[in-house]
């Protein structure tokens, strides 16, 4: 895996972000420590997808991997753990620290019963409790997120001068029209 | 003084004379000069553009969906493979689909604007009341092409609306069997795709046409803000159409901006049986009502709200426009535009949260 440097903005917003979510733990001290038990497994578990799956690339992988871990932990110590099956996420735990994001995200998936790779036809029979380990789910063929990167290439500068001209005309055109 | 101006035309330069014979012969026969009627000045201002600006946010939408169109797929097995080939593979396809993006959000934006401008100008009052209920319509029509559009590029965000858009169906009962992915024999992604590109832009054409026809016909309301006896100087209504193309220009260029730099991400192909996302801003109001009433919350949120906006003429129904002399009605509607604000807020720092099949 190369590694990638990734702006300060981004650190910025991660540090925000738990700074938030800290402050709202702070807000709720109950909920914060004393009830993390009994938050369900299958909450946690959706939740450290969510980390994984819908910005990868926007963070430093090892931060995201973190930050996924204390849900995965969370799931792993719940006192609910209906609708899950934990040998898969302890097996995606093992993943998280082994540096294989995807590997965790598509483990997770299927610990709650998720079927990564089979398409999508009407959602209203969406499966909501896992499968029994014998009937895999395909391949992995589902695509990661992409992020917000610029359109690059040649078209970048020519756009955005076509941009700075069309304000810069508006702009003239609305002070002559006054 | 005639002959002066026999003058005039005489010593005019051979150009302008020619563009003075081409716009005569158009307006010959089009009627052009019809469009020079009075308007107020105040119409000019941007508070007053919104409206025209909604409109030109839509025509770029319809002209950038239609690009958009010739390569997308809906069918739901390949549809979110298409968007992909959009970004990645298509000339041009990651910039047009971010200016569809930021521009369906400024036509959120500024048809949100617009509507609050009419309100606190009290400028739906008598006898513009149906001209503010087709405005509201116009507004729904824009939240719905908002919603269909986030469905059409199936990602796991798309998904999980569609699933509560299914949830939601079922509340209907009866009346919901349209929602229902049974119905049709193709599939519901294929028939919101429908529904994106050609009922609701129909829909919205038609309400609109009325729209403008009610404002020609009872003319720009009356500014609250202008004090003094004397009458308001006015301007021809040609001169507002330049300076909205001015700030079609502006507008323009800003989305590309936005579209180059900030391209809207695309999230990993959906999975059933997870709800991983949140909505996008403009619908993430719901968000925290859902947590706590259920997914029957997002229906009788949206509904509350869309009844209250088309009960506004019938309550505020005093002659007066001022703002100051209606203090109830702006502080009733400061406390919803705030508590939806703080909603959006507070749904952002919220973890995310299933609704679906949870029991």
């Amino acid at each position: 895996m190369t590694r990638r440097h990734h702006p300060l903005g981004r650190r910025v917003a991660l540090a925000v972000m738990v700074a938030v979510g800290s402050l709202a733990g702070l807000a709720s001290p109950a909920m914060a420590h004393e009830g993390e038990e009994s938050v369900p497994a299958i909450t946690d578990v959706q939740e450290a997808i969510a980390i994984l799956a819908e910005h990868p690339g926007s963070f430093p992988v090892a931060e995201v991997a973190e930050h996924a871990m204390d849900k995965v932990g969370d799931a792993l110590e719940s006192n609910d753990t209906r609708g899950v099956l934990l040998d898969l996420v302890q097996q995606a735990k093992d993943a998280l620290d082994g540096g294989r994001n995807d590997d965790a995200l598509t483990l997770l998936e299927r610990s709650i019963g998720a079927c990564p790779g089979a398409p999508v036809i009407e959602p209203e029979n969406a499966p909501r409790t896992p499968p029994p380990l014998s009937s895999p789910c395909p391949s992995v063929a589902h695509l990661q997120a992409l992020d917000r990167t610029p359109v690059g290439g040649a078209e970048e500068p020519v756009l955005l001068a076509v941009s700075a001209v069309l304000i810069l005309a508006g702009l003239a055109l609305a002070r002559k029209s006054r | 003084m005639s002959e002066r101006a026999g003058e005039e035309t005489l010593t005019e330069p051979a150009g302008s004379t020619i563009r003075r014979r081409f716009w005569d012969a158009l307006d010959e026969r089009l009627g052009l000069k019809g469009l020079q009627y009075p308007i107020p000045e105040h119409a000019n201002k941007l508070a007053y553009s919104l409206g025209g600006l909604t409109l030109i946010a839509f025509v770029l939408m319809v002209t950038t969906g239609i690009y958009l169109t010739q390569y997308y797929n809906p069918d739901p097995t390949v549809a979110h493979e298409s968007v992909r080939r959009i970004i990645t593979s298509v000339s041009f396809g990651k910039f047009v689909r971010g200016f569809h993006y930021w521009g369906a959000m400024a036509m959120i934006v500024l048809i949100g604007l617009h509507l609050l401008r009419v309100f606190v100008s009290g400028s739906f009052k008598r006898p513009r009341e149906a001209n503010w209920i087709f405005g509201v319509i116009l507004a729904g029509i824009t939240a719905t092409l908002f919603f269909t559009g986030t469905v059409l590029k199936w990602d796991q965000e798309s998904l999980e609306a569609l699933e509560h858009n299914i949830e939601i169906g079922k509340l209907l009962g009866r009346f919901g069997f349209w929602f229902s992915p049974s119905f049709g024999g193709i599939s519901f992604l294929t028939r919101l795709y429908v529904v994106h590109i050609a009922v609701l832009p129909f829909l919205f054409t038609l309400v609109i046409a009325v729209h403008l026809l009610l404002v020609k016909r009872h003319g720009m309301a009356p500014s609250p803000f202008r004090r003094g006896p004397e009458p308001e100087p006015t301007r021809p209504f040609t001169k507002h159409l330049a300076e909205l193309g001015a700030l079609a220009l502006m507008l323009i260029g800003i989305l590309t901006i936005l579209a180059v730099l900030a391209p809207p991400p695309h999230g990993p192909a959906p999975i059933e049986g997870i709800e991983i996302t949140k909505p996008p801003w403009p619908m993430l109001w719901v968000y925290p009502i859902e947590d706590w009433v259920g997914v029957a919350g997002i229906l009788w949120a949206t509904l509350a709200i869309f009844l209250a906006l088309f009960l506004v003429p019938f309550v505020d129904r005093t002659p007066e426009r001022s703002p100051r002399k209606r203090l109830p009605m702006m502080i009733a509607a400061g406390v919803v535009v705030a508590t939806i604000i703080t909603l959006i807020i507070y749904a952002a720092v919220q973890p995310v949260a299933s609704h679906i099949g949870m029991g």
